[in-house]
């Protein structure tokens, strides 16, 4: 507190020579008057540094070695009706387990890559307007908070093409989450989660694509469900589509209620080669479709806002 | 983009309803974003003759009596200037909803009212902005007596009873072809299985003037070229091509330079001379309604032609006043140059509004004098006015590239702009040129065309058996064959054909060395129509065949592979998540981008976090370093809901920029797990409670570790009070992380009270050193309890207990017991419980003794 007392004291000091501007040439009075400013805000500065010190000083050590306080009873853990796992984590985990079931390993989305990943290595002309199409964030370096987990498939198919040489195909799901510079409403969030499918061998098919599709979301949604595509467009895929499910009746659906699932298509051989992967030789498949709104449907959930609020009066709902 | 279904017909015979159709264009053609339903749109709204009409004295009003096709006329009182007898007006009818507000919450329904107290009024007769078809509010329309006679529905006129599809735009980024009818309905008639006949443009008939177009005499069979020539210019009929592949002519009086034809690959201009340029039509015409329905504004006649002919055809066309535009370039003739942007130079546009130019901003320029930002607007300097009597029409095509960054730089969002940034192939500009010379009923002068012209397009080879390899179906040869002819494309096939088309491909012989020792492979030879730059590749192809042919109805498979192996750190998630959730705790998710002020309050540098550049909002701005921070954010939230006690926890990746790149050249990231527990009324000691689930955890997964006295510096460590903290060190001496309280300049700042505790550890070092093996020690153990009085620490008295015990040959696990100081006494009294696996009576003398 000593310090704080001695920093006021030349504080009110600077104050008072503040009364020598009607003394100089009235040309001078700006420097002046900026110089002193300058230094008076270098003093409340310090002043501020100093008092957040001395709040922090005002503490009593205590031993971390040890399970309570002295004279306090030991703490308990509390009960296990007050607690919960996030909605989006518990069904991206069922998600996940579907996909293993059919053989899929799993590798996490990172949450800030480049634009090698991101568009360069997805057959993303420089420049192409599909580009825009993403609403990317940015970082002063260029680097970017990935606006899907596609960012993930160059990573993926050099980590497992060894696979197909000894006969295996590649096949891997690549949850994580994902950014977009939009504005939020209640369907809309700048931050979600998507879960991406990779599948290389000799021989597969979009047929393949489509029953795998639509064998996880009847696992995922335990019932029989009708399917759609229609044609879409990504620079990544050729051909390309998008994927839709019939809303199921017991989640209030009705007849021709089609609800866009994911985008998905056959790997474009420009990104099958630039991952080293020769095209003549192996075909693929790719999808990737968002989380949120999968939950969301599941249970029924209007506000895709809740999901990030840290509200726990929701969250202890799950 | 806007799709009448009307218009859409006018170009292909479609036999099914229209829900299927349009399920039909969702399914394999674009994403239908919705169907605005016009069919009553126009109900009750006649065609009627104006017999009288009488000013109202003293009003702007008229009195007019209509004959509406029956027995009686009508008496309507009307305040538009135009109306007169005579005339054939629109009439909307007492009850008739008016069109212009059919899809507002209260559409406005028309009835019968007394004007100026005395004159009955019978509905209304209606101007074009309430029809819907612009905001033109200066009178009435006029319908022009030739297509119509009073009574006849106005619906039946205009073929109004239509469906509007409104198109998800970016679902055709590829496709630059079907931003206009025309090529939008080929790939109907494709769709429909129905081969596609090739509207002709312009006619028969339209020359250029042939004394004044000192061009090179043109081939006849160029001005009947149908639009779109691909037909003609295939391999098989490559004779055309030649005719094309001229270069500028050095005898036309329009010059037209191009400094590099990547940014301008074609540039076609024709001069014409008007009557008059800006006249309201007399009529209320098919043009204005179509242009309307397709969600345009109709401007003056030549613009709205040109608009028409680009919502037709796809290619976009300006025009330009010709003497203005000599004027500003000081020359005899025009001359064109076109030509990138110097960084800094100015143009003022239609819209009044000037912009400043970039590098990447293509200029048309008369004569080096910029007159056009080329595919976003015209400059005002060479606007078309009253007194225009010459115009210069401008046909061409640019860099989607450039004028993508155009769009971006201008804000410029125009339906000739979107159109050219999906790259309006170059085949089309001399065309749609002609037809609106046509159109406008213009007297042509001169043209000239600059353009490399059309080497034939992209010719890819397939064979039937890759096309159903890939997709998983077994279409025949004929099939394909007839699907991609149908919309453009010209088919020939090589090989030995016998045996027919290969039934479904097997998929254990489908390799290409195996396809070749059963036989010769027929391979299609498949050259794209002139129309379709997005073909490139064996895929583009298996892509049209496909959807052309549905993929609905491709039978689904499933392929059988190995297992999968497990993800480590995810199944570690897995378990963190329901060990915690099991004892109470609650998983929350907060956002990875956090705020100045956020980090400011918790003591982290904000120099350590990447900065996004096009944030939503300063509160989203910074990468986040670790996670306590977001949930001594989200504890205070919960704190004043109010909750009264909760513990909550992330698991999520973090990113400092201290820790440098990776060997991908991507920033190193973290997994972190953060905890923070929070009470409203709690006397004790926070620090704890947030321990004891550390340690819980770490007991789960078997790992040991010491709590040291906190002197870390890392971002994690910044919030916490280092004299009520402790570092986590594994016995490696590698820190996991950091537990403890927070300092009282942090619990201020985020508005917490004294009951707040948390720990921040590496989630993946923890996964790396879990014990992967649990033993079981299943026998009957022996309980004492110990109570030591010390001024020491929990830790140092626990650990010599340790040793006396395995020193003198014994086993015991040590359990905590209560920490008792009577008042003004200076040691403590520490009670531990012992569980001893290995005993006898004589060990605890000894301990006693310490």
């Amino acid at each position: 507190m000593q310090d704080v007392e001695r920093l006021k004291q030349e504080l009110n000091q600077l104050n008072a020579e503040y009364v020598k501007i009607k003394d100089i040439p009235p040309e001078e009075r700006a420097e002046f008057g900026r110089k002193m400013n300058e230094k008076k805000q270098e003093i409340l500065a310090q002043i501020a540094a100093a008092e957040k010190a001395a709040i922090d000083a005002a503490v009593e050590p205590l031993d971390i070695t040890a399970w309570s306080g002295t004279n306090e009873a030991l703490p308990e853990f509390y009960t296990a009706e007050m607690g919960s796992k996030h909605p989006l984590m518990t069904e991206l985990d069922r998600v996940i387990d579907i996909y293993q079931l059919m053989g899929f390993d799993v590798v996490e989305s990172r949450q800030l890559d480049d634009e090698f990943h991101m568009f360069d290595s997805l057959n993303f002309p420089k420049g192409h307007p599909a580009r825009d199409g993403y609403d990317t964030f940015r970082t002063e370096e260029g680097l970017i908070p990935p606006a899907h987990t596609s960012t993930m498939q160059h990573r993926v198919l050099k980590k497992y093409k060894n696979n197909l040489a000894s006969g295996k195909p590649i096949a891997v799901v690549v949850p994580g989450r994902v950014f977009r510079n939009e504005d939020v409403d209640a369907t809309h969030e700048h931050t979600f989660y998507q879960c991406e499918g990779v599948y290389v061998s000799e021989t597969c098919a979009m047929s393949d694509m489509l029953g795998i599709l639509r064998e996880f979301f009847e696992k995922y949604y335990e019932q029989k469900l009708n399917i759609r595509t229609q044609p879409g467009y990504f620079p990544f895929t050729e051909p390309s589509l998008e994927f839709m499910i019939e809303k199921p009746k017991s989640l209030g659906g009705k007849k021709g209620d089609y609800l866009e699932m994911l985008g998905c298509g056959m790997i474009h051989p420009n990104v099958l080669k630039m991952a080293g992967i020769d095209p003549e030789k192996y075909h693929g498949f790719a999808w990737g479709g968002g989380i949120d709104r999968l939950v969301m449907l599941r249970y029924g959930l209007k506000d895709v806002r809740l999901f990030e609020s840290g509200n726990l009066n929701f969250l202890r709902e799950f | 983009m806007k799709i009448s279904l009307n218009w859409l017909k006018e170009y292909v015979d479609v036999k099914v309803p229209d829900d299927e159709l349009t399920r039909l264009i969702g399914a394999r053609l674009v994403e239908v974003e919705g169907v605005i339903d016009e069919t009553h749109k126009y109900d009750k709204i006649k065609v009627v003759k104006v017999e009288t009409a009488e000013k109202i004295p003293g009003t702007h009003l008229t009195l007019c009596q209509i004959n509406d096709g029956g027995e009686e006329l009508v008496q309507v009182v009307c305040g538009a200037p135009n109306v007169r007898a005579g005339m054939l007006a629109a009439w909307i009818a007492p009850g008739a909803i008016v069109p212009a507000s059919v899809h507002e919450d209260a559409p406005f329904v028309i009835g019968k009212r007394k004007m100026l107290g005395k004159y009955d009024s019978n509905g209304m007769l209606a101007g074009a902005d309430e029809l819907d078809f612009g905001g033109d509010h200066s009178g009435i329309v006029e319908i022009d007596p030739e297509i119509a006679k009073p009574g006849d529905l106005l619906a039946d006129v205009f073929n109004l009873n239509d469906l509007i599809l409104e198109i998800e735009n970016k679902s055709l980024t590829h496709r630059p072809d079907c931003f206009g009818i025309i090529g939008f309905a080929r790939e109907v008639a494709g769709i429909l299985g129905v081969k596609f006949s090739e509207p002709i443009f312009p006619p028969a008939g339209l020359e250029f003037s042939s004394t004044s177009y000192a061009g090179t005499p043109r081939e006849p069979s160029l001005r009947d070229e149908p639009l779109g020539s691909g037909r003609n210019i295939r391999v098989e009929n490559s004779n055309h091509g030649t005719l094309r592949e001229k270069q500028i002519s050095e005898n036309s009086n329009i010059k037209i330079a191009i400094t590099d034809s990547e940014i301008c690959p074609r540039y076609t201009c024709a001069e014409v001379k008007v009557a008059q340029a800006v006249v309201e039509e007399k009529y209320l015409t098919k043009m204005r309604v179509l242009i309307a329905k397709s969600g345009m504004q109709s401007v003056s006649r030549i613009v709205d032609i040109t608009n028409y002919l680009m919502l037709l055809t796809g290619q976009p066309l300006h025009a330009f006043d010709r003497d203005k535009f000599v004027a500003v370039g000081q020359t005899e003739n025009p001359k064109i140059i076109v030509r990138a942007a110097r960084p800094g130079e100015k143009l003022v546009l239609l819209d009044g509004k000037e912009v400043i130019c970039n590098e990447n901003d293509i200029l048309i320029t008369s004569n080096d004098v910029p007159v056009a930002l080329a595919g976003a607007m015209g400059g005002a300097n060479t606007e078309i006015d009253e007194g225009t009597k010459n115009v210069l029409i401008e046909s061409a095509t640019f860099s989607l590239y450039n004028l993508r960054k155009t769009q971006m730089a201008h804000g410029i969002f125009s339906e000739a702009i979107t159109r050219f940034t999906k790259g309006v192939p170059a085949s089309e500009t001399y065309n749609v040129l002609a037809e609106a010379v046509r159109q406008m009923n213009a007297e042509p002068v001169d043209l000239n065309d600059a353009w490399p012209g059309y080497h034939g397009g992209t010719v890819v080879k397939i064979t039937t058996d890759e096309i159903n390899g890939l997709l998983g179906t077994d279409y025949s040869k004929d099939l394909i064959v007839r699907t991609l002819e149908n919309v453009g494309f010209g088919i020939t096939s090589t090989g030995d054909a016998a045996g027919g088309t290969p039934a479904a491909r097997s998929r254990e012989a489908s390799t290409v060395g195996e396809a070749a020792a059963a036989g010769p492979v027929e391979q299609l030879v498949i050259e794209s129509p002139i129309w379709r730059t997005d073909i490139h590749i064996k895929e583009d192809i298996i892509e049209e065949v496909g959807r052309l042919l549905g993929y609905e109805n491709i039978q689904l498979s499933l392929p059988l592979h190995g297992t999968a192996n497990r993800d480590e750190i995810f199944e570690f998630k897995h378990e963190v998540r329901d060990l915690l959730a099991k004892f109470g705790t609650n998983e929350v998710l907060t956002y990875s981008f956090v705020s100045e002020k956020l980090l400011e309050k918790a003591g982290l540098k904000k120099s350590n976090s990447y900065k996004i550049v096009n944030s939503i909002s300063p509160d989203l701005q910074l990468v986040r370093q670790t996670l306590v921070p977001s949930l001594l954010d989200k504890a205070y939230l919960n704190i004043k809901l109010p909750v009264d006690k909760f513990a909550i926890f992330e698991m999520n990746k973090v990113y400092q920029k201290d820790l440098g790149f990776d060997d991908e050249e991507v920033p190193v990231e973290k997994i972190n797990l953060g905890f923070v527990v929070a009470e409203r009324k709690n006397s004790e000691t926070a620090f704890y409670k947030a321990k004891k689930y550390l340690d819980l955890l770490l007991k789960h997964f078997g790992v040991n570790v010491s709590y040291v006295p906190l002197k870390n510096h890392s971002p994690m460590a910044q919030p916490f009070e280092s004299k009520r903290s402790a570092e986590v060190v594994l016995e490696n001496g590698e820190v996991l992380g950091v537990v403890g309280e927070f300092k009282n300049s942090v619990k201020n700042d985020f508005k917490l009270g004294d009951y707040t505790a948390g720990f921040e550890i590496d989630l993946e070092l923890l996964c790396k050193n879990k014990a992967h093996h649990k033993n079981i020690n299943f026998i009957k153990k022996e309980m004492r309890d110990l109570t030591i009085k010390t001024a020491k620490t929990y830790g140092e008295i626990a650990k010599r207990v340790h040793e006396v015990i395995c020193e003198n040959g014994y086993e015991a696990e040590i359990m905590p017991g209560a920490i008792y100081q009577p008042e003004g006494a200076s040691e403590k009294n520490m009670t531990l419980h012992l569980e001893f696996t290995k005993f006898d009576e004589k060990i605890m003398p000894i301990l006693e003794n310490l």
